[in-house]
Formats: structure tokens, sequence, C-alpha cells
């Protein structure tokens, strides 16, 4: 890399610099991204000045009293209830860190269950093919009902709609294993806790960690539309749902981009641990 | 040498949906002794992996059982470590944490420091230090697979099972890592089995190699020995007498494999028609000037005209596959040399006897002995010349190429040169080698010499190559060449269908002989489906080329060696009406000269194996129904060393000869089994269960 660069520096008779910045480089990467959103914000303004979008533009979201102090004081703390959107996504945040928890533990277990043994697979396969078609605000009422109060519920959506891709995904990596890593295994006669830990696990970890990364996605569009249904509990849903009650529209729009903001915040850090951890 | 691996009769089924059954393995009983390298193969699908899996234990087989060094396989283990065809590495494990994996699941006796100093000592061995670090996904195919090979051999394992290890490399990579394997099998004294389906890398590695059949129900074919003192070295290898003829009888084993199946698929059934019991016939026949008669008898129509509507001719491109085709019964008939009948029904090449019989001889004369141009300027021009010479050159004798045991050629430059003093079997060595090779071997410098028919001695000649040292008319003029051969049950199937056939060909003889046709004749030989070469290699005598050259074996004039492969030779005769006549005397002689070698016993009952070979009942009504004169005299034969052969006393003949064999006499029972029913449905049952 540096023979090369020093060859360069060497053919366009270049002083070479210190640590080099790409400069354009980082550019070409960022600038189409930069435009992409200043034109959506562009349209965006333009349809609701133009009055064909009944909503605040990006401007009125701004100049907006309520909404800019929500922006600018994310911190703020008044009652559960009424509290800045940074606690109010952490009250959800948590809820999520919770039921997905569960969830991938349950379903890391079983998937790898159900994707070594074939009897197991026949048995809970067609089960779980049904339980994961229900959508998650199906579960709402039953959880409701079950559980009796809004807390437990509301995880109990999130573990129902975040378990089925880790699991599903998590079967699949563990079928999926090469059979001459198998073979391997057999040969050098590996104990099931060293074939565990040491071939099937790093081998199904690719799977499991796209069930990972599904199931966090989805955990996290649970939550909002959980919270929106079980109102009085502090979160990010029940704020959105509060202020469309008293009509703040653009109290609304604030707290969508921090739900978009935290999704993508949450699948990227999953991504990095991804990268991190499998090496294949 | 001790057996480390013992296969006692082991088969495997597998299950397949719907239950039905594939049958891969049918009995395999296969001996693998301590420090051996076995290398096993066969074409894909053929079970060679399954039988390796069984040995490893990764399989277990349906019947039969594997032992190993006594115990029996019943799960894998790392004492029968295996290398897999695509490495087979954990990716997301270094190499060294690889190799590591191993040492510390299997070698649990030893001491922490002492694994991790054997998993150094691995990766050294296999010159991996730069590259210990990386992840499979890092190093390239070659480097993956010495990784491979360090985990396994780091186990010191009993057994190293390797499953096509280099199938997936380049060849400059493959041929470093071959070298590699063998310097580490030899020094470790590893004891090695190894599925290839490269027949270079299987002779360079293997002590022995094992041939299997294709599937389904392989079985083991053939069992070739390697005997190339080792260490060896790739280059040197190639290099070595019997590397050729190795790698030939390697590829032979694995075209005749292919071809088998190809004949499987085509249908079989007799279809009778005209009166004759079967019209639709396959004929083998080796590409040689002597292959007219099949030729013109097809592509002019005489097997038409004798009502053989479906004539079918398989080339051959050794002898040996004439003799395969016709024991196996794929061929109905053949052209062969003079001696295979006799060779077959005797049980030549230690094979189970199978009665042929000839009722046409087909040519006659058309060979010659050639010898590599340096003999030429070493003055060799004759027998006595070149008994001089070997006796000089004691330490390097000569390698003469024969087309086959049971060839004429064989048999005349073994009688020639017995006759001159020369031990065939002692002074000089033979080398069986297919008539298309010869001259390629002997430019090459592989062989010395040859005895072979037309055109590959004229071709030699022109070629510059070599130059003939002795014609026909210098040992035996007139010998028979090729005959026609079926056999015994086949003939007896099919009466009518074996008169037409030798109907046809006397015609296409006749048609042969006249030299009118000559010009057609070579044009027609020098077809792609024929000779395949350009017809001005093709020469068939004719007026006046002969007539003039004196004969006798020492006042040979000294001609320009094409001139002298033109002129001098002795042409293929192949129509002289009694001359045709399958000669029980001739016959009688190639006994005892297949008996004087060793080949075949002598046979006590030889009377009657000579009147069951010789149809001469048949050649005669074909002749009649023609209208040809074929009176004879029976008489000796004269050969060029003034010993005149009688028909009357061949073991006191035999006795009398000073170079030979030990020849042993024995009762030869020409089996009938397969006497009952349709001969061709019988063989193909045979062939179906041999394959």
């Amino acid at each position: 890399m540096s023979a090369t660069a020093a060859t360069v520096a060497a053919l366009t008779g270049r002083p070479r610099l210190g640590p080099k910045i790409d400069l354009p480089g980082i550019l070409s990467t960022l600038l189409p991204g930069i435009v992409g959103v200043v034109g959506f914000l562009l349209l965006w303004q333009l349809l609701s000045s133009t009055g064909v979008l009944r909503l605040p533009g990006p401007w009125d979201v701004w100049m907006d009293e309520r909404s800019r102090y929500l922006i600018l004081h994310p911190f703020y703390y008044v009652s559960d209830l009424d509290q800045g959107l940074f606690w109010q996504t952490l009250a959800s945040l948590k809820r999520v860190a919770m039921g997905y928890t569960a969830a991938a533990i349950v379903g890391i277990a079983l998937g790898i269950l159900v994707g070594s043994n074939p009897f197991m697979n026949r048995a809970l396969d067609p089960l779980f093919q049904f339980l994961r078609m229900v959508a998650p605000l199906a579960w709402v009422p039953i959880a409701l009902a079950a559980l009796q109060r809004n807390e437990p519920a509301a995880l109990f959506v999130i573990f129902m709609t975040a378990i089925w891709p880790i699991l599903i995904n998590t079967a699949e990596g563990v079928r999926q294993i090469p059979a001459d890593y198998i073979n391997v295994s057999r040969v050098l006669n590996l104990s099931r806790v060293q074939f565990f830990f040491r071939v099937l696990l790093p081998s199904a970890l690719p799977y499991i960690f796209t069930g990972l990364r599904i199931g966090i996605g989805l955990a996290w569009l649970a939550i909002i539309a959980a919270e929106i249904v079980m109102s009085g509990v502090p979160g990010i849903g029940f704020f959105i749902w509060d202020a469309y009650q008293q009509n703040y529209v653009s109290e609304i729009i604030v707290a969508v981009i921090y739900i978009g903001a935290v999704g993508l915040i949450l699948d990227r850090l999953l991504g990095l641990t991804q990268r991190r951890l499998v090496k294949i | 040498m001790n057996t480390l691996v013992n296969l006692e009769q082991v088969q495997k089924r597998f299950a397949l949906p719907g239950g039905h059954q594939y049958h891969a393995l049918d009995p395999i009983d296969l001996k693998i002794g301590t420090g051996e390298f076995v290398a096993l193969i066969g074409h894909s699908g053929c079970g060679k992996s399954t039988l390796l899996n069984l040995v490893a234990g990764l399989l277990l087989p349906t019947e039969g059982i594997v032992l190993v060094d006594g115990d029996r396989v019943s799960t894998p283990g790392p004492e029968r470590m295996v290398v897999f065809q695509h490495y087979s590495l954990l990716p997301w494990l270094t190499a060294r944490q690889n190799i590591a994996l191993a040492v510390n699941a299997v070698l649990t006796g030893l001491g922490r420091e002492e694994r991790e100093a054997t998993v150094e000592e691995y990766i050294r061995l296999v010159g991996l230090q730069h590259a210990a670090d990386k992840r499979p996904a890092e190093i390239s195919g070659g480097m993956k697979q010495r990784v491979a090979i360090a985990r396994a051999l780091a186990l010191h394992p009993k057994l190293l099972l390797l499953d096509e290890p280099f199938g997936a490399l380049d060849a400059l990579t493959r041929g470093n890592l071959q070298e590699q394997l063998m310097r580490i099998c030899q020094e470790h004294r590893v004891t090695t089995l190894m599925v290839t389906h490269d027949v270079d890398e299987a002779v360079l590695l293997a002590d022995r190699v094992v041939m299997l059949t294709n599937g389904p129900r392989s079985r083991i074919g053939s069992v070739l020995e390697i005997a190339i003192p080792r260490p060896r070295r790739r280059m040197e290898v190639i290099n070595h007498p019997s590397y050729y003829s190795y790698r030939s009888e390697i590829i032979y084993f694995l075209s005749q494999q292919k071809r088998i199946k190809e004949l499987r698929a085509r249908s079989r059934a007799a279809v009778g028609r005209h009166g004759l019991e079967k019209v639709n016939l396959e004929i083998g026949f080796v590409p040689l000037t002597a292959c007219a008669p099949l030729a013109v008898a097809k592509e002019r129509g005489f097997f038409a005209r004798h009502g053989l509507e479906e004539v079918n001719l398989v080339r051959e491109t050794s002898w040996r596959g004439v003799r395969d085709g016709i024991a196996g019964g794929w061929l109905d008939a053949a052209q062969m040399p003079a001696g295979m009948p006799l060779w077959m029904s005797l049980g030549g090449g230690d094979a189970e006897p199978t009665p042929v019989v000839s009722a046409l001889t087909l040519t006659r004369n058309g060979n010659a002995v050639t010898l590599h141009q340096r003999f030429l300027d070493a003055g060799v021009h004759n027998l006595r010349d070149l008994r001089g010479w070997i006796t000089e050159n004691s330490d390097h004798p000569p390698v003469f190429g024969v087309v086959h045991p049971s060839s004429m050629h064989n048999l005349l430059l073994r009688y020639w040169l017995a006759a001159g003093g020369i031990d065939p079997d002692r002074d000089v060595r033979l080398q069986t080698i297919p008539p298309a090779q010869l001259v390629a071997n002997l430019r090459s410098g592989t062989i010395d010499g040859f005895c072979v028919g037309e055109p590959w001695n004229l071709r030699a000649a022109m070629e510059g190559a070599g130059y003939i040292v002795a014609t026909d008319r210098d040992i035996w003029m007139g010998h028979p060449g090729k005959v026609l051969g079926v056999r015994e049950p086949w003939s007896r199937n099919y009466p009518n269908t074996h008169v037409a056939l030798v109907k046809a060909l006397l015609d296409a003889c006749r048609w042969c002989e006249d030299a009118d046709n000559h010009e057609a004749l070579r044009e027609l030989l020098s077809r792609r489906e024929y000779l395949s070469m350009d017809p001005s290699y093709i020469d068939l005598g004719g007026e006046g080329a002969v007539a003039d050259v004196a004969t006798g074996t020492t006042q040979k004039p000294r001609l320009d060696p094409v001139d002298a492969a033109r002129y001098q030779c002795a042409h293929h005769r192949f129509f002289l009406a009694a001359g045709n006549r399958p000669s029980r005397t001739e016959h009688l002689w190639l006994m005892t000269q297949l008996a004087r070698w060793g080949d075949v016993p002598f046979p006590r009952n030889w009377v009657e194996v000579l009147e069951r070979m010789c149809r001469v009942d048949v050649f005669s009504t074909a002749a009649r129904e023609l209208g040809l004169d074929i009176s004879y005299q029976r008489g000796a034969i004269d050969l060029f060393d003034g010993v005149s052969f009688q028909w009357d006393d061949p073991v006191g003949y035999l006795n009398g000869l000073a170079i030979k064999h030990d020849v042993y006499m024995a009762e030869v029972s020409l089996t009938r089994r397969d006497q009952a029913g349709p001969g061709v449905e019988r063989a193909w049952s045979d062939v179906a269960a041999a394959a």
C-alpha cells in the first residue's frame, strides 16, 4: 500500500503529505446522501407550502414553538408522561432491550435445537411458521388479556415479533453447516461442547446475525405500534399518540425523526458487532 | 509387510427415496500394508470416495467389514485422518488455529507447550510460517491444502486418507504439493490411501493403483503395482522405462470403462433376417493396413451382399481392447492377431479361458522389425550385428515394443531374436504398446525398436525415426498375420451368420488383393474412421515393387531406409484362396511359441484344442459357396533359421529349442459354461455383472 503510494508520489512528482485525507473521496461518498436529504426537505417544503400536503413543512416544524422546544430540550423532565424526547425514546428502548434480549436468547437456543435435530424441526416448524405470520398488533389484545398489565404486555409483543426471524435464521444457519466441517469434527472426535463452540456457533453466526438484524428492526417497529395502542405508558409511541390527540402535528414529525434515527442506529450497531464477531 | 487396512467383502448400498436402493459398491476386498501408498482411481461416481469414507468411518458398510490395525472401523477417528478435496479448514480460524484445534482435541496426552511445539513443527514442515496467522480466505488454494495436510500429519495418524486432495489446484501448485506430500509420506512412513482421477498423479505417488469399475455396483477392476523406485521425482519418473506402460494401463482401463457404459446403453438384441440368425454385428478392428478386408467389406458392400445388413465396425486402439470386447461379449467378431484365438482359449494373460474360434485367415505378411536410427549409425544391419551390439552394451539392453503377447509380431520377433542367440526375456526387454503409439515411443527413445504390421514400419522410416532391419522374408515368408475370431458359443448360436461373415470377408480379401483396386484401397484406408493418416504412408506393394530385391539375411543391399521399407517389405497378402483357410499346422506352431515363452501352458490335448479352434468346416462351406478352389496340401513350415516345423511332434519340437521359458504342460478343459442359451444375452449378463 505504502509502496504503491510512494510509487504514485514518485511518478506524479508530488511530495507525499503526512496522514492523507482523501477529501474528494469522502465528498463523493457523502455528497449524494446530502443532496438526497436536502432535495427531500425542499420537496416536502414545496408540497406543504403549496397546500398539496396538509402537513407542516420542515421550516414550519422548526418555527413552531412546541416542536422547537422539543428539539432543543430533549432532556427536560416534568412528569413520566411529560418529558423530553430523549427520555421518551429511552423508555421505549428499555422495553425493546428487555423483550429483544429475551427473544434473542430463546430464539437462538430454539433455533439451534430445531436446526440440529430433524425430529424437533418436523415437530415445531409448522407451529413456528404459523405463529410468525401473526401481525405484532394482533398480539396486543391477547397479551393484555393474558397479562393484565401494560408493561409486561408490551414486552411480550416485542418478544413475539422479534423471535421468529432470529429463530428461523439460526435454524437455517445450523442446517447449513457445511458437511465438510461436520466431517472434520467427526474425524477429530470433537466433544459436543467443543463442536458447539468451535464449529457450530462460528459457522451459524452469519445467519444468526442476519436474524438478529431483522429482529431488531421488527422489535423497534412493534414497540411504537404497541405503545400507541396501550395508552398511559411513557415512551415514544405513546408520545406520538398523545400529540396526535392534541393535534400537534409538528411534534409528531419530530418524534418520527427520532424513531427513524434510533432504528438506523440500532441496525448499524448490530452490523458493527457482526463485523467484529463474524470472521467468515 | 504387515497389513494395516483390510477390507473384507465390503458392500455399500444407499437408500433412495421411494424405498429404492443404490448399490454403490459390490463386494470389495482390499489390503493395504503398513507404509504403503495406494491410489484409488476411477470415473466420477464409481464409488471411490465412498470407499475412502468407509475406511475413514464416515460411512458404515452395508455388508462386510473394514479393519484398520485389526480393529473394526465403526466411527471416524483421528488415527484415520482425512484430507478433504475442499480443504475443510474452518474459515474463522487462522491456519495455525486450524492446526491447533485438531492438535488440542486429539493429542490430549501432551502438555500445552508440547502441543504448541507440534503445531509449529508441522507449519514448518509444509513451509507455511509466513501464512500461519492468515485465515483460509486470505491464502491460496495450494496453501490451504498444505494447512489441511499439516493438520492431518500433526495428529500422527496411522493412516492418511486423501480425497482428491489436489483436484482443485492449478498444475504448477499440484506438482509442487505432490512432491512435498511424497517426501513427507516417505520420511514419516505414513500409510496413505488417496482418491484421485489424475492418472499421472496416481503413477507418480502410488505403490499400487486400485482401479474401480463404473457404478452402480462398482468393484475393483484391476490393481496395478507401480514398481518405480523411491524416492521419486516428478521429472525423473516420467523417464522411467515403465512409466508410459503404467500410464497407458490405467488410461486403457478408464477408457474401457467409458466404452462399456456406452455399449451398455445400446440395444443388443439379435436381429435375424434372410435366414441369418443375426445381421446386426459389432466387429472390432485395430487401425492397421491389415484391417483392409473389414473396411472394404463394409464400404464396398460385401457385408450387405451376403445379408449382413447392419454391420458396425468398432475401432479399437489396442489388441487388448479387441480381446476384452470379445471376452466381454460386446463384440460379435473381430480382426485378431493370429495367436489370439489360441491365447484366449488357453487362458493367456492369467485370464479365464474364453474359447475363441477362427474360420478365416485374413492377411499374411506385412510385418517387419524396425530399429531406432542410432542402431543404423552403429552399423547394425542384421541379426548378427544386433547380437554383437547387445553383447557390447549388455548394461543397456534394448527395449522392443510389441503390440500384444499373442500377436505374430511378438512371436516372430522372439523367434528371430532367439534364433540369433538373443534371449528375448533376458537380453532385451519387450514391452506391450498399442500400434499407433510405437513410432512416437521410438522417436522419443522410450523404446529402441519394434515389430509391427504396416503402416508403422514405413512411417517410422519416412519420419526418419527408424529403419527396417528384418522383414517377413527374413523370418517366415507368408506367415499368417491377422485372423477372424469369434467366441465359440457365438459360432454355435449363429452358424449361418458365421458362414456369411466369412464369405463377405473372403470376397473383400479378393478385392483387396487385386492391384487395380490398390489406389482406391489406399484412399479408403487413409480415411478418418480407419487409419486416419496420409495415403503416402500406406503402401500395398503391387507390381514390380519387390521383384528385384535380393532376399536373404546376410547379403541385403543397403538401401535408403525409406526405399528399404517400401521395397524390401513383404507386403500384405489378402487373398490366397486355400491360404485363407485356418491352418492347423500354423496354429500349432503358434501354440508352441505361446507355450515356449510361458504365456500359456502347452495343452496335452492339443489335437482337441486345435480341432475346435480352427473352424475349417465353416471356411470350407463359405469357400465352396463362393466357388473357390481351396485344395491344399499339409506341409511343414520352414523358417529362416532352417528349422522345419512338423505337425506331428510339437512336444519334441519344444524340447529341442535352446532358448525358451519354462514350458509347462497341462490338460486344458475348454469351458462350456455359456454353452446353453443365446450366447450374446448370456455374455451380456456376464458383462453387466462384471461391470
